[in-house]
């Protein structure tokens, strides 16, 4: 065993708890991190939602606090740079974090048997940049002529000084930079660690499915962060030293000139591979937890695995499909949508693998396994509407509308969101010590589940009726006027799924300092994270374990005593010939 | 001094993390300045005549030069790895004559830009300056990283902190420098050969 990582335990507050490069710490410095701008993005959500619900309405309560100038109302320049900054943060100052940097130091040691990260300070540097980044993104929002308001897509020319003298845009692009260095510095961090410091015993096939989706999003951290990281350097140099690479300014001067749909090019070359490292992880939980609940096997696992290492790969060959509407040549855009099609083969396979799984299962319906129920429903809805995106035909008439709002809200927000929370729920008690509260958690499913499906399948329908996306008064125009009361429903959905959340701000908060004292397996799982003590001590494995069967032997007639699990340092009993 | 816990060889199974680590890294930056080299490609073709005609191009032979020189600093270099890994002696000479030739190298791409700018191209002239000094911009700033990782790992030579006990850091500086390296045969391929 290497013992090249491990680490002294720390003694000062500030090596401790701030500046520690022990991965348990930094997985709930992350996790603090991602919640607080799960808060931040969830409110800017409900503004855009009061916005389009009631526009020129004076919002009670935030109106007075953010909009004092306009006596509340929120004005056309804010509003582009709320959902701006609400797609920015919530994918990569709350998702990310939070299922990524939270969950993916949380679990990998533990999950695979090492003692740490196998980069420490690489680990702790990969928070300290985020930190930055979303300092930096926070102080956008408060530069003279305020925060971007090119869509968290940022395209050209919305984007370059043609559009935006601020210095707001110049500074959303440095904090995407540099949250991208982050997500490098842990992919890199992750994948090593899932190649090197595996427990002796623990072959690739003994790794649980959610360490599998981790690996594979390190895998495209690592490959597609870099382009958004060159997109956005080109981004600033076009906006601070004058450079022509999006701005097509120079057309008298030498014939050329810059091309915003460079920018394009570049962008969906990182954000498709973008929407699969927000969901990849999502699904190996939601495979791992599914199981753990049926107590059952996971079905065809190695199936599972190589559907998502087809995703993996087919995600970076996939992205011309969000811009069918720029022009791209017709041979182009055709195998843009033949690839796009063929993407939802490995996702059916994973849906007919998780369903195959809780079929006939002795379900236990806690409140992680209702959030990996969830995520089959809410990302089948946004995986089935993703086929009329992916056609050129349909693509043409619902490009910027409502329908794509929806769709990839169920499927890379919702999906990850709600995969997220079933984490959450599930790894809280080895965390912390202590379990979430049932019933509220109960309470929070319930009451996201069910706003969540009305908000976006009515944004189905006002998208499918014509309605476009980032127009900030609806009512303006008298096409759109007779489709308001769908935006009112959408909000009025939208305010219940907010107040839902509050119920988890309480239950966190609570059960963090107050709840139930959990057991050290409270729900009889046999992966390596629960045979450890609660709370893990600094070292996590005193000896490093010897694996020896794998993550999902659930009720197997070999498992001895009379249990329906066992844990994968246990061996299965001889099977009698 | 150098002490008996220090001279200890270092784990073999440490220096593959170190090197696997460096080799991920490297291939992330390579898909960073793959993107430079493919927007390059796009405008190069949007812009249809290229160079575009009637404007002062960097220096040519200057270039040549530089790449020739840049390509020997990372022979010397990787002479002076050779070295560290045996232990034998003059590996930190050879080191200092990689970083040296390194700083020469730095002092010819500010030639190529100064002498760019004195015919009057600034980074604002168009889509083929945007391009050669971006690129070359961002390139540099890897130079620059780069050189201060050789003289870290030549301070560490030095005092002994780095040496055969304890290799990974200076192979993977090295394998940082020979990157760039690389990056810039391209960049030069780019703008003087096609």
């Amino acid at each position: 065993m290497s013992g090249d990582h491990i680490h002294p335990e720390p003694t000062s507050f500030l090596r401790k708890h701030v500046f520690s490069v022990d991965h348990k710490v930094i997985a709930k410095q992350f996790m603090w991190f991602g919640l607080f701008w799960l808060l931040i993005g969830g409110i800017m959500a409900m503004l855009i939602r009061w916005q389009l619900a009631y526009p020129g309405t004076p919002m009670p309560v935030f109106g007075k606090l953010f909009f004092s100038s306009t006596g509340g109302v929120i004005d056309p320049a804010s509003y582009n740079t709320l959902f701006t900054m609400h797609g920015t943060i919530m994918i990569f100052l709350g998702l990310t974090p939070l299922m990524i940097g939270c969950f993916g130091n949380w679990c990998i040691p533990l999950m695979i048997g090492a003692r740490d990260m196998i980069f420490p300070l690489l680990n702790m540097l990969s928070f300290w940049t985020v930190m930055l980044g979303g300092a930096v993104a926070f102080y956008s929002l408060f530069v003279p002529l305020g925060g971007s308001e090119a869509g968290w897509t940022g395209y050209p020319t919305l984007s370059t000084t043609v559009a935006n003298q601020g210095t707001g845009e110049t500074l959303w692009a440095v904090a995407v930079f540099l949250i991208g260095a982050s997500s490098i510095m842990g992919g890199i961090n992750y994948m090593t660690t899932v190649i090197r410091l595996r427990a002796p015993g623990m072959r690739w096939t003994d790794l649980p499915l959610t360490i599998w989706g981790l690996f594979f999003t390190a895998v495209l951290n690592v490959l597609f962060l870099p382009v958004i990281g060159s997109a956005m350097i080109l981004l600033v140099l076009d906006r601070v030293f004058g450079t022509q690479f999006y701005v097509p300014a120079s057309i008298m001067a030498g014939g050329g000139g810059g091309d915003p749909i460079l920018y394009q090019h570049l962008f969906w070359i990182f954000g498709h591979p973008e929407v699969y490292i927000l969901i990849l992880p999502a699904w190996g939980i939601v495979s791992d937890l599914l199981s753990f609940f049926a107590r059952k096997p996971a079905f065809a696992y190695r199936v599972t695995v190589g559907a998502m290492m087809a995703v993996t790969v087919l995600s970076a060959v996939v992205y011309g499909h969000h811009m069918f509407t720029t022009g791209l040549s017709a041979m182009l855009g055709e195998s843009f949508m033949l690839l796009t099609m063929i993407i939802s083969v490995p996702g059916e396979i994973l849906f007919f693998n998780w369903l195959h799984t809780i079929w006939r299962g002795s379900l236990r319906m806690d409140t992680p396994m209702l959030f990996a129920l969830s995520v089959i429903f809410v990302f089948g809805l946004g995986g089935l509407t993703g086929l009329y995106l992916a056609t050129i035909s349909t693509d043409i008439y619902l490009h910027d509308t409502y329908f794509v709002v929806g769709h990839f809200h169920l499927t890379m927000a919702a999906s990850a969101l709600f995969a997220t929370f079933g984490a959450i729920y599930f790894w809280f008690p080895k965390m912390f010590g202590r379990k979430l509260n049932e019933t509220l958690g109960k309470i929070h499913f319930w009451g996201s589940l069910v706003p969540l499906t009305i908000v976006f399948c009515t944004m189905f329908v006002s998208g499918y009726a014509g309605m476009p996306r980032r127009y900030y008064d609806h009512t303006s125009a008298d096409y759109l006027k007779p489709l308001q009361h769908l935006n009112v429903t959408t909000s009025l959905a939208a305010f219940t799924l907010g107040i839902a959340q509050l119920v988890f701000a309480f239950n966190f908060i609570k059960s963090r300092w107050w709840g139930e004292k959990a057991s050290e397996n409270p729900w009889e799982v046999g992966t390596l994270e629960w045979t450890l003590p609660t709370p893990v001590p600094h070292y996590n494995f005193k000896e490093i374990p010897n694996v020896v069967c794998g993550p999902h032997e659930f009720s197997n007639p070999a498992i001895p005593d009379g249990k329906d699990w066992i844990y994968q340092t246990e061996p299965l009993a001889e099977q009698p010939a | 001094m150098a002490t008996a816990v220090e001279l200890q060889r270092e784990d073999p199974r440490a220096r593959v993390n170190a090197t696997l680590g460096m080799v991920f890294f490297i291939g992330s930056w390579s898909m960073a300045f793959g993107t430079l080299f493919l927007s390059y490609f796009i405008l190069r073709q949007r812009v249809g005549i290229w160079p575009p005609p009637g404007i002062a191009l960097p220096s040519f032979p200057m270039a040549a030069a530089a790449t020739l020189v840049l390509l020997l600093s990372s022979v010397v270099l990787h002479r002076a790895v050779a070295r560290v890994r045996r232990g034998a002696p003059g590996a930190a000479a050879l080191w200092a004559a990689a970083t040296a030739i390194g700083v020469l190298f730095a002092g010819m791409q500010a030639w190529l830009w100064y002498d760019l700018v004195l015919s009057g191209r600034t980074v604002e002239s168009g889509a083929y300056e945007s391009l050669f000094f971006g690129l070359t911009w961002v390139h540099a700033a890897h130079v620059a990283c780069g050189l201060v990782a050789l003289l870290w790992m030549q301070v560490g030579l030095l005092t002994g902190r780095y040496g055969v006990h304890r290799i990974s850091p200076v192979s993977n500086a090295a394998m940082f420098w020979h990157f760039v390296d690389v990056v810039w045969v391209v960049l030069f391929v780019a703008f003087f050969v096609l």
